[in-house]
C-alpha cells in the first residue's frame, strides 16, 4: 500500500491562499507538512496576520482555507497510488514579482526521492535569480501539478477498477488536463534511443527567465485583474 | 614527444610534493602538455573514473540506476547521462557548468538528473576547475516551508577552493591553449596582415621626433617575414628601417649566468621550486623545471641536491662546464646528451684509458696527437700552451687551457674551475702545470673519439676481410653447383641421343615393314584382278 501523494522526498502539501475581506486581498502560496498537528494551522494563521499586519478577520479565513485544503488532501490518503511507471512533463509558466519563468521538464512520479525545493533552488542559482520569492514559487508550482496529477490518478484508477478488472500493467491512465500525457517510456528510454535529446529540442526544454520592468508588471497585473472578473 | 611516466596519478598536491623527484616533475610538466592524451579527470573521482566502465562508487551512490527498478533508470542510461555531462563540461573547463544548462539536453526525470549531476560535481568530475562565484546567492533562495522548518544544509563541494588550482582538463583549450597563450605573450602581430609572427619578423624602430614637444619618440612597428618580403611596409616606412629579428621566445633563452644561478639554487634548495625560482628571479618556476630537465645531467643534479651533498663543487663544476661546452657548440648537442653522465671529467678519463688499453699505446698516441693538433688549429692560444708544455704523453694528452675562451664564456665559471683541478690532476699525473679542465676534457674527448675511430677502423677492416672471405667461399660453392648441373645435363644429353638412335632404328624397321606389307597387298591385288577378269570373261561368254 502506498501513501497518498508521495512522489517526493518530503510529503508536503501545496497550499494556496486567496482571501479577500473588505476589499483587502491576501494571496499566498506555501507548502505544509501534513504530519504536523492541525493545531499548528491556527497558530500559523495568527502569526501570519500579525506579521503582515492584516485585520484580525483574516485569521479564521486563513486557518479555514488551510484546513480545507489539508482535509481534501488527506481524503486521498490510503489510496492505491501505484500506476506503474509514469513520467510526466511539468510545465512552468509563472510570474513572481518581476520575474517571468517558462520551463518544461520531465518528472518521475514514482521517484520518491525527488525534491522540488532542491530543484527550485538549483534553478534559481543556475539562472542567477536573486528574487527570493521565485524559488518557493517554482517549488509550489511543481508540487501543485504533481498533486493534481496524483489526484487524477486516484480517480481514474477508481474508474478503471470499476470498468475493467482484467487489464493490468502499463495501462496508461486517461490523460490529465493539466499535467498532460505521461511520456512514452519505451520510446524515450528503450534500448534504441539515446537519452541525449536532439539538438533541435533543446530550446523546448530550456528555461526562459525574463525580468520585467515595472510598467510591464503593471500591465500584466491589470490584465489578470480583468480576466478574473 | 612526451612519454607518460607510469605514475601521473595526482592524488593531491601534498602527496605530490612529498615524492617530487625529478621524474615526477618531469611527468608533471609533460603531463600538462600531454593532457590531451589523458582521459581521466584529475580529482578525487579520477581514482576510479573510467569512460568505459561504471565503478563501484557509482553503483553505490546512484543505486537507483542499478537495481532495475525502472525502465527509466538503467546502467546504460546512467552512463549516457554521465558521459554527456562530463563531455559537456570539458567543452570549456574554465566555466562552471550548471545543471540548468545540462538538463535541457537530457531526457529523464529531473530529480534523477540532478542527482547524477550533483554526484559528478561532488566527485570533482565536473566543475572542479572553477571557483564558484554564485555560491553566496544560493542559500536564501531556499524554500520556506511554513510549518516545518527545513534545514537545508548546503554541502560544500568546493573542490576548486582548496587553494590548489588544477590545470585545465583536456579539451580544445589544452590542445590549442598553448598556441593562443604564446601568441598573447609575444604579442607579435604583424602590422600589415594582422597575423601572428611566429618565425621571424621585422621590427621597425625609428626614432621620430614628436611634433608637439620635440622629444624623441620610439616608434616600433612589426612586420612579418611574408609581408616584408612582399613589400607591404605600410605607410611611409622604408625597408632599411626594418631590422630582422628572429623571434625567440624571451622566456626560453637562458643566459649562462642564469643557468649557473639555477644550478646553484637547485643545489641549495633541492626540489623546492618556489625557492629556486625566487633565487633565479628572472625565470618562473615552470621555466626553471623545464630548463633543468633539458640539461643533460638534470636528473643527477637533482638527486644530488636532494641528498644534500656536502661538497657540491666537482659535480656542479662539471655540469656548468659541460653546459658551457654545450652552449658553445650549439643546441643540437644539448639534445643528444641525455644520459646521466656522472662525473664527466674523471669518467671520461677513465673511458679514454680503457679504450687506449684496448688499442695499444701506438694507436692512442696518434689519436691524441691528432686531437691536440686539431685543437690547436681550432684555437690559437691553446696551441701556445701545448707548445709550451711540449710533451703529450702516450695515453692521455695534457689537455690545455684557453682561459680567454673560458673567460669570454663566463668569468665566474673560471674561478669555479680551480677548486677541482687538484682532483683531476691525480688521474693524469703527467700533467705538470695547471690545466683548465675545459681544455683537458675536450682534448680527452677528442682522443677518445680518435681512439674509438681507430678501433672502429680496425673492426671495420676485419669485418671487411671476413666478408670478402665469405663472399669468395660462397662463389666457389655456387660454381661447384653449376658444374654439377652441367654434368647432369651432359648425361641427360647422352641418354637422349641414345634414345634418338633407338627411335630412328624403330622408324626404319617400321618403314621396312610397311613396304613389305604394301608389296604383299600389291601382289595379292593382281591375282585378284586376274581372277576377276576370268570371271567376267566367263560371264560374257555365257551371255552370248
Amino acid at each position: 500500500m502506498f501513501l497518498m501523494y508521495r512522489p517526493t522526498a518530503d510529503n508536503l502539501v501545496p497550499i494556496r491562499l486567496d482571501i479577500e475581506i473588505d476589499g483587502q486581498r491576501f494571496r499566498d502560496a506555501f507548502t505544509w507538512n501534513p504530519s504536523d498537528p492541525d493545531s499548528e494551522v491556527v497558530v500559523f494563521a495568527k502569526r501570519t496576520v500579525k506579521d503582515l499586519k492584516l485585520p484580525p478577520a483574516f485569521v479564521t479565513q486563513i486557518a479555514q482555507s488551510i484546513q480545507t485544503q489539508l482535509t481534501d488532501f488527506r481524503s486521498y490518503e490510503g489510496q492505491d497510488m501505484y500506476t506503474g511507471e509514469k513520467v510526466v512533463p511539468i510545465k512552468l509558466d509563472l510570474r513572481v514579482n518581476h520575474t517571468l519563468i517558462k520551463d518544461q521538464f520531465l518528472w518521475d512520479l514514482n521517484n520518491f526521492e525527488s525534491d522540488p525545493e532542491e530543484f527550485a533552488k538549483s534553478f534559481c542559482k543556475d539562472m542567477g535569480i536573486e528574487d527570493l520569492e521565485v524559488g518557493p514559487a517554482i517549488a509550489i508550482a511543481i508540487r501543485e501539478q504533481l498533486y493534481e496529477i496524483a489526484v487524477q490518478n486516484v480517480t481514474s484508477a477508481r474508474e478503471s477498477r470499476i470498468n475493467k478488472k482484467g487489464r493490468r500493467g502499463f495501462d496508461h491512465i486517461q490523460a490529465s488536463k493539466t499535467g498532460g500525457n505521461a511520456v512514452d517510456l519505451f520510446k524515450l528510454f528503450g534500448n534504441k534511443s539515446s537519452v541525449v535529446r536532439k539538438r533541435k529540442e533543446w530550446d523546448v526544454y530550456e528555461p526562459i527567465v525574463d525580468l520585467l520592468s515595472n510598467e510591464e508588471v503593471d500591465a500584466l497585473e491589470a490584465k489578470e485583474e480583468r480576466n478574473n472578473r | 614527444m612526451a612519454t607518460l611516466s607510469p605514475s601521473p596519478v595526482f592524488t593531491n598536491p601534498l602527496d605530490r610534493k612529498n615524492e617530487a623527484t625529478i621524474s615526477h616533475m618531469t611527468s608533471f610538466v609533460k603531463a600538462e602538455k600531454a593532457a590531451s592524451e589523458r582521459d581521466g579527470p584529475r580529482n578525487d573521482g579520477e581514482r576510479w573514473f573510467s569512460w568505459i566502465n561504471i565503478h563501484e562508487v557509482e553503483r553505490f551512490s546512484l543505486r537507483e540506476f542499478f537495481d532495475g527498478s525502472s525502465v527509466t533508470r538503467s546502467p546504460r542510461i546512467y552512463k549516457e547521462y554521465r558521459d554527456f555531462i562530463i563531455s559537456k563540461y570539458r567543452e570549456d573547463p574554465s566555466r562552471k557548468l550548471t545543471f540548468t544548462e545540462v538538463r535541457k539536453s537530457l531526457v529523464g526525470d529531473i530529480s534523477v538528473l540532478l542527482k547524477v549531476f550533483t554526484f559528478l560535481e561532488k566527485w570533482g568530475l565536473i566543475n572542479f576547475n572553477v571557483t564558484d562565484n554564485n555560491e553566496k546567492l544560493s542559500d536564501d533562495g531556499g524554500v520556506r516551508t511554513a510549518s516545518s522548518g527545513r534545514h537545508e544544509e548546503e554541502e560544500n563541494w568546493g573542490v576548486g577552493e582548496s587553494g590548489f588550482k588544477w590545470p585545465p582538463l583536456a579539451s580544445y583549450l589544452d590542445v590549442y591553449g598553448e598556441l593562443m597563450q604564446q601568441e598573447k605573450k609575444k604579442g607579435l602581430v604583424c602590422g600589415s596582415c594582422k597575423d601572428g609572427c611566429d618565425s621571424a619578423h621585422y621590427e621597425y624602430t625609428k626614432s621620430i621626433t614628436n611634433k608637439d614637444d620635440m622629444s624623441p619618440v620610439e616608434e616600433s612597428f612589426i612586420l612579418c617575414e611574408k609581408c616584408f618580403k612582399s613589400g607591404n611596409y605600410v605607410e611611409d616606412k622604408l625597408a632599411d628601417d626594418f631590422k630582422l629579428k628572429e623571434s625567440v621566445n624571451q622566456a626560453a633563452v637562458w643566459t649562462e649566468a642564469e643557468t649557473s644561478l639555477l644550478l646553484e639554487s637547485v643545489l641549495k634548495h633541492g626540489d623546492d621550486w618556489d625557492l629556486v625560482a625566487k633565487n633565479v628571479q628572472t625565470k618562473n618556476k615552470l621555466e626553471c623545471i623545464a630548463k633543468l630537465i633539458q640539461l643533460p645531467f638534470g636528473d643527477l643534479m637533482l638527486g644530488l641536491a636532494i641528498e644534500r651533498a656536502e661538497d657540491p663543487s666537482p659535480e656542479l663544476q662539471d655540469k656548468d662546464q659541460q653546459n658551457g661546452d654545450a652552449e658553445n657548440e650549439g643546441s643540437p648537442r644539448k639534445k643528444v646528451c641525455t644520459g646521466p653522465t656522472s662525473d664527466v671529467g674523471s669518467s671520461l678519463m677513465k673511458e679514454v684509458a680503457r679504450i687506449s688499453t684496448m688499442l695499444g699505446p701506438h694507436v692512442t698516441a696518434s689519436a691524441a696527437e691528432a686531437a691536440v693538433t686539431s685543437l690547436c688549429y681550432e684555437n690559437q692560444c691553446s696551441r701556445e700552451i701545448f707548445d709550451d708544455d711540449g710533451n703529450y704523453v702516450d695515453s692521455i694528452p695534457s689537455p690545455e687551457t684557453s682561459n680567454q675562451m673560458r673567460a669570454a664564456d663566463a668569468d665566474h665559471a673560471v674561478e669555479d674551475v680551480r677548486p677541482n683541478q687538484s682532483e683531476i690532476q691525480e688521474t693524469s699525473s703527467s700533467v705538470k702545470n695547471i690545466i683548465p679542465l675545459n681544455l683537458r676534457t675536450r682534448a680527452a674527448t677528442a682522443t677518445a673519439l680518435g681512439a674509438a675511430a681507430a678501433n672502429a677502423k680496425l673492426l671495420a677492416d676485419q669485418e671487411e676481410r671476413e666478408i670478402a672471405h665469405l663472399v669468395a667461399s660462397m662463389i666457389e660453392v655456387q660454381l661447384k653447383k653449376l658444374r654439377r648441373k652441367m654434368k647432369y645435363f651432359e648425361d641427360l644429353e647422352l641418354i637422349m641421343e641414345k634414345e634418338y638412335t633407338q627411335l630412328e632404328e624403330l622408324e626404319e624397321s617400321l618403314v621396312a615393314q610397311r613396304m613389305n606389307a604394301l608389296e604383299m597387298v600389291f601382289t595379292a591385288d593382281i591375282t585378284k584382278s586376274k581372277e576377276h577378269n576370268t570371271l567376267m570373261k566367263y560371264q560374257t561368254d555365257t551371255v552370248q
